[in-house]
């Protein structure tokens, strides 16, 4: 049985900003990483980049880290496994090939998988995610030859998609079951300010609509919308979300809800046992709750305070974290917790004007996150307010003054 | 390998906030949302900037390298005392 002093259970962004932390403040112990892909740490973001999928960089450009540097760090990176049972007693982890690891620090950073396309025919050639690297490379031979696409869900991998297909002259659909594109995540009025965007360059866009089946035999023809409309195309990419594979840890009797629960030191509630990134619901303290995050720096500064954490030193999670994607001239910017439902959200700019934000509030009277359209200046300004916790009481006036620079407030 | 000069191509920046993450004290998001480099002076510049002109002269070398590679578009250029481009 292998043996390891810290073992790592994901090789992304979280699990490898957590080895390379652990080498540098503990030089000797051994450390293993786990992946389930067959690869090294590579770029999940720059998947959907127009440079990176039309082939205008290199496919090499997707690496972030060399082989050397994991043999130079003395990090033993498995890959091409699942872990599939952990046993906390005996300090054990199984994998999918039935071999198992002893460990005496564990980290699990699993991140999370797109979630599957519960759809008749879903699983015909032609249908695409785009969620790790394998999924991009199946999706940029098929965009070589398409010529209509439809994408289904209304978020980051759809707006990010329709750009790099429109510019390879594919034609395209985008359906999504929502009354309008990113929702719940932006207000309708940020949404239609997309969707507009959208009809400008030619994107056919349909809401509130549900795909009854995939049509082909065994490759892509087209799909079927529950209400009898059928669109053709030659590819589908699916972008419906991601979600955390940890049924295998119940046993484990590690506390999961929706996510892997961690303090905000990302220690779970039993001994030994850490988690970082997309599949962990950490106590943020700036945002005063439980939150599952999905972004890159999220990610990268979890692995770095587990890390941290696991090789001796205390250091609890302090950041918040923001994330911004532009498409057919729209730039879109989302920062810390955006949940707008049942909470006061102070307006900047107009749809009308075509900058638009959103400042939400929670009900301690502060400022917890915030989404802008065209108005990406405003994210550095709103993300440090939030950190600082001030009451918004003291600054509503010059919040809700579209008018009135943000940064003024940091001064 | 020594790292002597680096930059941000504002193009390809994101505003990930990666190198922000990696190295508080050498990076932060301007008001584009794009990673400038903090130098002497409160001067603050995505431009190349040499090792010694930063703002916190004790930041190492490794530091400095991960900060570059934690990049998810590749952003952060490196040179070496030739002008030799190390990363990416």
């Amino acid at each position: 049985m292998l043996k390891t002093h810290y073992l790592i259970i994901g090789g992304g962004i979280a699990g490898t900003t957590a080895a390379e932390t652990i080498r540098q403040n503990d030089k000797n112990n051994e450390i293993a990483i786990v992946s389930d892909e067959p690869y090294r740490l590579y770029s999940r973001i720059i998947l959907s980049k127009a440079n990176f999928f039309l082939g205008k960089i290199p496919l090499d450009s997707v690496w972030l880290k060399t082989p050397e540097w994991y043999k130079n760090n003395r990090i033993d990176l498995i890959l091409g496994k699942k872990a599939v049972e952990c046993d906390p007693g005996k300090k054990c982890i199984k994998l999918d090939d039935g071999s198992e690891i002893q460990f005496e620090k564990l980290l699990l950073a699993m991140g999370g998988h797109a979630r599957k396309w519960p759809v008749d025919g879903a699983n015909k050639k032609g249908v695409f995610y785009l969620r790790t690297l394998d999924d991009a490379k199946g999706a940029m031979t098929a965009i070589k030859k398409a010529k209509k696409a439809v994408c289904v869900g209304g978020g980051f991998t759809s707006f990010e998609m329709c750009d790099v297909l429109k510019l390879a002259g594919i034609e395209i659909t985008v359906i999504v079951r929502e009354p309008y594109f990113w929702s719940p995540a932006l207000d309708e009025p940020s949404g239609k300010m997309v969707e507009e965007a959208f009809k400008k360059s030619g994107v056919r866009l349909i809401q509130n609509a549900t795909v009854k089946k995939v049509i082909g035999d065994k490759t892509v023809t087209g799909v079927k919308l529950e209400n009898g409309d059928e669109i053709s195309c030659d590819m589908i990419i699916v972008g419906i979300g991601v979600s955390t594979d940890s049924d295998w840890l119940n046993s484990a009797g590690i506390s999961v809800s929706r996510g892997i629960v961690a303090n905000e030191y990302m220690e779970t509630n039993i001994k030994d046992i850490w988690t970082a990134g997309d599949c962990a619901k950490f106590n943020d303290l700036l945002l005063d709750e439980y939150i599952l995050l999905g972004n890159w720096a999220n990610a990268q500064n979890h692995g770095k305070i587990a890390g941290l954490n696991m090789s001796g030193k205390k250091q609890a999670f302090q950041m918040v974290s923001s994330f911004s994607s532009h498409a057919f001239g729209v730039s879109v910017a989302f920062t810390g917790d955006a949940r707008s439902e049942n909470r006061e959200v102070i307006k900047r700019g107009s749809p009308q004007s075509n900058s638009y934000g959103r400042i939400i509030i929670d009900d301690h009277d502060e400022m917890v996150g915030a989404t802008f359209i065209n108005r990406t200046q405003e994210l550095m300004p709103t993300a440090k307010l939030i950190e600082k916790g001030i009451k918004v009481v003291s600054i509503r006036k010059q919040l809700a003054d579209s008018n009135y620079n943000l940064n003024q407030l940091l001064k | 390998m020594a790292v002597k000069k680096f930059k941000v191509d504002r193009d390809l920046c994101i505003g990930a906030s990666s190198c922000v993450v990696a190295a508080p004290s050498v990076y932060e998001l301007d008001q584009e949302n794009k990673a400038v480099i903090k130098q002497k002076n409160n001067k603050k510049s995505s431009d190349s900037t040499d090792v010694k002109d930063l703002e916190d002269s004790n930041i190492d070398e490794k530091t400095l390298m991960e900060a570059a590679q934690s990049c998810p578009v590749k952003a952060i250029i490196v040179y070496d005392e030739n002008g030799k481009q190390i990363y990416p």
